[in-house]
């Protein structure tokens, strides 16, 4: 309904300059082109501005700052003091529970996306891709919880064990821990690993596995010599993205533990909420400065996985 | 604290389901699909069980009923809402015109704006907080010292969400054939938008808006590290003093969005296989 109305109506606006199309002389031509050229760039400005403002400008402002002291003068002494003692423990602690957590996720959720893919229940295939794109997305506050109502002190589990003769938490095990952050973790790291690992599972040919059939392999051969190889980018690839996810997750280890366990995030979170002693200023900043290395180091090795994992699965 | 964009694969239709090119028994698909869904479903039945378990082992909705005479209950359930609708407002002010614009202007630079909506995963969120009160400490208080603060960063920390599911949308539909009809007719850009384009995106703009609004109301690092009372920050502080409403709420809260979150995983992933390179509906474009 009511489409058409007079030509006035058309509003150029940021958009581009549909209005501009009259016909100019030979010498307008090019300032014609130009601004043209400068309208069509002026959508950009809203998005890219925001996101400058509201991620890359508090970005680069952690960064900074975590080479200044109180007084804004130029020092190293915050990446000192974080490369030492509870600091440094907590990086480490961190990288270690990521890399576990990641471990067993990729391990399971290749498990997992073998088992759907080659399904052909039709049910199974759209319930375990549509869950696993809720349960990837689920985290934070609730998911610790439901894990304390399970492997809690109290938990369902536990006090079911219990009776059955298995005392868990005599048994070494805890919530509490990083053990019982590595498990928590799987909930939302396994989905994502089936997420990921689909497609280029699909994209296996069956070509691939008749060839090496006809050539005598065995099954364990084509696993061995073909499918693993072709898949290991996909996966490393998927690693990568798995560990990131855990390096930076800040929500379910504070509820869980509530920061009793020297992980980065609960660190920069407890200098932030203001356990600061005299000549920790920007402390945090340091730290901050150190999880965005890391993730940034992840991040080039996932570019460059992708770049080589693109050469086979296109 | 949610993860990457949720990228329904595409199915191919036939080849993979019929037949079993991998061979990999059904004892093994069996196992694995039984032993994962056990992993996925123990912990819902454990909170179920927990949270109606009263004190002498008789069953008890105490734990849900004592909620909501709780007045810091409804004060930050409201705060949240509040927060997340603030959001989705201005995600969708944000996205539409600026998706549409590449994808009719200047298609060459999807890739690049694609990445920049991913960047928010390269810097975690408590980094980022940390950003936001070392640089706009100085701002005014009206944005720094109330909740407007956590909708604009909202904005940006679900971007990697909102912008592929948007994009994705706008990439199933003709674009330019749509822009380029309505033009003819003397249709101007806001016209377009809003009787051409936006009817045409209705479950990408749903999309869009349903995982921005599920991000904004479980976000916790931002929302406690500069101390608002939201919903997920009130529910750590029930779960220090009384756990079976903690476990209760949390129950709710996993369940109010996993519905919503399973709506647009059904809905897109159904998209993607059936409306590839999908045609101007005419009974849209007029509606």
């Amino acid at each position: 309904m009511a489409v058409i109305k007079s030509a006035k109506d058309t509003s150029p606006g940021a958009l581009g300059g549909l209005g501009s199309e009259t016909p100019q002389g030979k010498d307008a031509a090019p300032l014609h082109k130009r601004r043209r050229r400068w309208q069509n760039g002026l959508g950009a400005v809203p998005f890219l501005a925001y996101v400058g403002i509201f991620l890359l400008i508090p970005a680069i402002s952690v960064v900074t700052t975590a080479f200044q002291d109180a007084h804004g003068k130029p020092t190293m002494a915050n990446f000192n003091e974080a490369a030492h003692g509870i600091y440094l423990e907590s990086f480490i602690t961190s990288i270690k529970l990521s890399f576990f957590s990641a471990v067993i996720a990729a391990i399971v959720g290749i498990l997992a996306a073998l088992a759907v893919t080659t399904t052909s229940n039709r049910i199974v295939r759209s319930l375990v891709s549509a869950g696993s794109g809720v349960f990837a997305n689920t985290g934070g506050v609730p998911l610790a919880f439901s894990f304390v109502a399970t492997v809690g002190n109290f938990g369902v589990l536990t006090v079911f064990l219990k009776s059955a003769g298995l005392d868990i938490y005599a048994h070494g095990f805890s919530l509490y821990s990083v053990m019982g952050l590595t498990i928590v973790y799987q909930y939302f790291l396994i989905p994502l690993m089936i997420l990921i690992m689909i497609p280029p599972i699909q994209a296996l040919r069956k070509e691939w596995v008749d060839a090496s059939e006809s050539l005598g392999a065995s099954r364990l051969q084509f696993w061995r010599w073909v499918g693993i190889p072709l898949l290991m980018p996909p996966i490393l690839a998927a690693f990568i993205v798995l560990f990131t996810d855990a390096f930076a997750a800040y929500a379910t280890a504070e509820a869980l533990t509530s920061g009793t366990i020297p992980l980065v995030p609960i660190e920069v979170g407890s200098l932030i909420s203001g356990n600061v002693l005299a000549g920790q200023a920007n402390l945090g900043d340091a730290l901050g400065a150190g999880m965005i290395v890391v993730v940034m180091i992840a991040g080039l090795l996932y570019a460059y996985v992708q770049r080589r994992a693109s050469r086979w699965l296109r | 604290m949610v993860t990457l964009a949720p990228s329904i694969p595409s199915k191919r239709s036939g080849d993979t389901s019929s037949n079993n090119i991998l061979r990999l028994g059904k004892p093994f698909r069996f196992v694995v699909l039984i032993l994962v869904g056990a992993f996925f479903i123990v912990p819902i039945a454990s909170s179920a069980k927990f949270s109606l378990q009263g004190n002498n082992g008789a069953y008890t909705i105490s734990a849900y009923t004592q909620l909501f005479h709780t007045s810091d209950f409804w004060a930050s359930l409201f705060l949240s809402l509040k927060v997340a609708i603030g959001t989705v407002f201005l995600t969708l002010l944000l996205l539409i015109p600026t998706v549409i614009w590449v994808h009719v202007k200047q298609p060459r630079l999807k890739r690049i704006f694609e990445s920049v909506s991913l960047l928010p995963l390269v810097i975690p969120s408590v980094v980022v907080t940390l950003g936001v009160i070392t640089s706009f400490h100085n701002l005014p208080n009206i944005i720094y010292g109330t909740p407007v603060i956590l909708a604009l960063e909202y904005v940006v920390l679900a971007l990697p969400y909102s912008y592929r599911t948007f994009d994705s949308a706008v990439q199933s539909i003709d674009i330019k054939t749509l822009v380029d009809a309505g033009q003819s007719l003397g249709a101007g850009w806001i016209k377009l938008l809003l009787w051409a384009l936006v009817p045409n995106l209705r479950a990408g703009i749903l999309g869009a808006s349903i995982l921005t609004f599920a991000f904004s109301v479980g976000e916790f690092a931002v929302a406690s590290l500069l101390s608002f009372n939201t919903f997920p920050v009130f529910l750590v502080l029930i779960g220090r003093t009384a756990a079976s409403q903690a476990v209760a709420l949390s129950l709710i809260a996993l369940v109010f969005t996993w519905i919503p979150l399973a709506f647009v995983m059904i809905a897109f992933s159904g998209r993607s296989t059936r409306n590839r390179g999908a045609t101007l509906n005419t009974a849209e474009v007029d509606a």
